[in-house]
């Protein structure tokens, strides 16, 4: 039974004219205990997946089944409980709550559950040392750098143990040091037998990653299995290729040079969809 | 209170400290509209209280016997307000007093005259002759000292009115002091409390009189000063009516069978004070409600305002796992902590401006326990409604849209 079946799902934005096809009948399949990397360009689609495989938003048509259940029937309640006992959501923003303290803000999610103070301050606090900043749980989100509220993210993300752990860009706003961290420690919840997918522009994360998927305008043009420890072999391409042709794309990721990826003389595994890339703006 | 509510307050409390700044202003807004409808009531109903007070002071249930018209110079008392036909005399207070049900009875005589104290003339004096039983009837309070009683009939015993010890005696308290009217020379007994009323017409201030016996009076005055008129009250208020015709028929006989005189009964002469008053009751009606819904659209705008600033905190709240059902307790309970403390500070607020209206003007803001505890609910209802409304609202969008703003 797979944890995750994504089943033609499409995200429409907008009315009219206006309307953005941000997901193109996308289909996805991620079984428990992967370690899946979302890349592709800005814009392709890939934080609207990620909200609609974290319960935070719905898609506009197509199936979502979850541990094999359908989300459409699903009440707000429901779905509330899902998110605070089985998924982990992991922002690029973090969204702390700012007028919380770090400890307050890791131990919201077992306030939700009805945790007791006492338990709910020891748990979050010892969570706070797994992931390595125990010494400033006390402290306001605006006293932390990025690293240290992306930590107390996750420490919150993980706090109620989930089995899904959903990251939408988790080491954007952060320097190569701090990303490392960050993927260390998602690394080893994924080692604890969770399921981890994030959202990455930088290549070199694909290392920690057991499955790359690669997204273009809407649609998951290429899914390939790597090896834990080796840059995806796709990734690398289009990294290299862009090294020598243009430096200053590495600076700023790839997702210049996903535009451009080869679709055709991909891998055997690429779920090549023959159709032509359609635009962004459906009119 | 379960685990999760016991939270909430814990929360509400540090929500409170912690956005201290915002907190403030959002009371703020509570503080005044909760102040500004107290202090308005207060003062309406203060001001009604004045005017009921000056109406009760005559008594409602005070009968009031007058000259009649025929005898009077219509003219003058136009001008003067003062009816000096004389058609009232000593005799007819006896009739009144012997009337059945009648408890009380003081005859009002009224002069002009000049007394000396310390060899000094003060002219243009208004002196009233009565009785023992003025101040009961006109509900007046005495300052220091006491009224004359039937005992001290005939003797030379003198009350002042509020202004009158200030103007002719250099002090406050001319307790025991003398002065001479006619040749007679009277101590001062008593001193009155300020009036409020003016039991006869607006020339004649009681504030400004002197208050001596009737008897006395008309000994000195060589039956001159006239009784202006005859106030009466029956010992039981319901019997007003009947007492009243009493008396009519009492003096009518008396009087030889002449109409002469005029029996007032409150009824006729007091209804346009009866309308002052429901028209006071409804002007203050309306000047509330437009208080409370301006202090109210107050605490609306600002619980709204402090809501949509929370929406994109309600966002994570929401992506993280709340429930809707959770997120407006956290709001409702918030707004009624909020609400509350500004309800109260209100109306710590609205009782200082009532010191000082008491003191800088002559308003008496009444600040009632059912006014206090009506503001105060009214602005937890209107905060509670209004904080959660739009919590409620942002519950029902996608958490990710809450979380875009
Ligand atoms: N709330 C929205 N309303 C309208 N259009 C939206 C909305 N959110 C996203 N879009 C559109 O949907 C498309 C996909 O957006 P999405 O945020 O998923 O891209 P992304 O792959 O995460 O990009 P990036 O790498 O820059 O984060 C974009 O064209 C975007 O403009
Ligand atoms: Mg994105």
């Amino acid at each position: 039974m797979a944890l995750i079946e994504l089943q033609d799902v499409s995200k429409l934005y907008g009315f009219g004219d206006a309307t953005t096809l941000a997901l193109d009948e996308v289909n996805l399949t991620i079984e428990k205990g992967e370690f899946v990397a979302v890349m592709g360009p800005s814009g392709c689609g890939k934080s609207t997946l990620m909200n609609i495989i974290g319960l935070l938003d719905r898609p506009s048509h197509g199936k979502y089944r979850l541990q094999a259940k359908s989300v459409e029937t699903l009440r707000p309640n429901q779905s509330a409980k899902l998110r605070r006992d089985t998924i982990g959501f992991i922002f690029q923003s973090y969204n702390l709550v700012p007028r919380l303290n770090v400890l307050d803000n890791v131990a919201l999610p077992l306030m939700y559950k009805g945790v007791n103070v006492t338990n709910r301050i020891k748990q979050a606090s010892a969570m706070l040392e797994r992931v390595g900043i125990q010494e400033r749980e006390y402290f306001m989100p605006n006293q932390l750098s990025g690293g240290q509220l992306q930590c107390a993210a996750i420490a919150r993300a993980l706090i109620n143990n989930p089995k899904l752990i959903v990251a939408d860009e988790p080491t954007g706003n952060l320097d190569s040091e701090s990303s490392r961290l960050v993927m260390e420690l998602l690394a080893d919840i994924h080692k604890n037998g969770n399921t981890v997918i994030f959202v990455t522009h930088n290549p070199e994360l694909t290392r920690y990653a057991t499955r790359v998927v690669y997204m273009h305008d809407g649609s998951i043009i290429h899914d390939e299995k790597t090896v834990i420890g080796r840059v995806a072999s796709t990734a690398k391409k289009v990294a290299e290729k862009s090294l020598t042709s243009d430096e200053e794309h590495l600076l700023a990721g790839v997702s210049t040079m996903m535009k451009t990826f080869p679709t055709k003389d991909s891998e055997s595994k690429t779920k090549s969809r023959k159709k032509p890339l359609k635009g962004k703006k459906k009119s | 209170m379960n685990e999760y509510t016991r939270g909430n307050f814990k929360a509400g409390f540090k929500t409170l400290l912690s956005t201290k700044l915002r907190s403030f202003w959002t009371m703020l807004g509570i503080i005044i509209g909760v102040a500004s409808v107290i202090t308005v009531i207060g003062i309406g109903s203060g001001i009604k209280q004045q005017v009921s007070h000056q109406i009760q002071h005559l008594g409602r249930d005070v009968i009031v016997i007058r000259p009649g018209e025929l005898h009077g110079s219509t003219g003058l008392d136009a001008l003067s307000g003062l009816n000096v036909s004389g058609a009232l005399s000593s005799k007819d207070v006896n009739v009144v007093k012997n009337v059945d049900g009648v408890s009380s009875v003081a005859p009002i005589s009224i002069s002009v005259a000049k007394i000396t104290r310390d060899k000094i003339p003060y002219n243009n004096n208004l002196l009233i002759g009565t009785n023992g039983d003025l101040p009961g009837l006109l509900n007046q309070s005495i300052a220091y000292g006491s009224f004359f009683t039937y005992e001290d009939e005939g003797s030379k015993a003198a009350v002042l009115g509020d202004k009158v010890a200030k103007r002719i005696f250099d002090e406050e308290l001319p307790l025991g002091r003398t002065f001479y009217y006619n040749g007679q020379e009277f101590i001062v007994r008593g001193i009155l409390n300020e009036m409020n009323t003016t039991p006869l017409t607006e020339q004649a201030d009681f504030n400004d009189a002197i208050f001596i016996q009737d008897q006395v009076a008309q000994e000195l005055s060589k039956n001159t000063a006239p009784i202006y008129q005859i106030l009466a009250r029956p010992e039981d208020p319901k019997q007003y009516k009947a007492v009243a015709e009493k008396i009519q028929n009492s003096l009518y006989k008396s009087h030889g069978y002449q109409n002469n005189f005029k029996v007032i009964t409150g009824g006729k002469d007091y209804d346009s004070n009866g309308t002052v008053l429901s028209l006071l009751t409804q002007m203050i009606a309306g000047v509330a409600s437009i208080s409370l819904l301006v202090g109210g659209v107050g605490i609306m705008n600002v619980m709204y305002v402090s809501v949509a600033e929370r929406l994109h905190e309600i966002g994570i709240r929401r992506a993280i796992g709340a429930t809707n059902k959770q997120i407006v307790s956290q709001f409702v309970t918030e707004a009624s902590i909020i609400s509350l403390v500004g309800g109260v500070l209100g109306v710590i607020l609205a009782f200082f401006i009532n010191i000082l209206l008491r003191i800088f003007s002559d308003l008496k803001p009444v600040m009632s326990i059912e006014l206090i505890v009506l503001a105060i609910f009214i602005s937890i209802i209107i905060g509670i409604i209004f904080g959660s409304f739009p919590a409620i609202k942002a519950a029902r969008k996608n958490p990710i849209d809450a979380l875009r703003s």
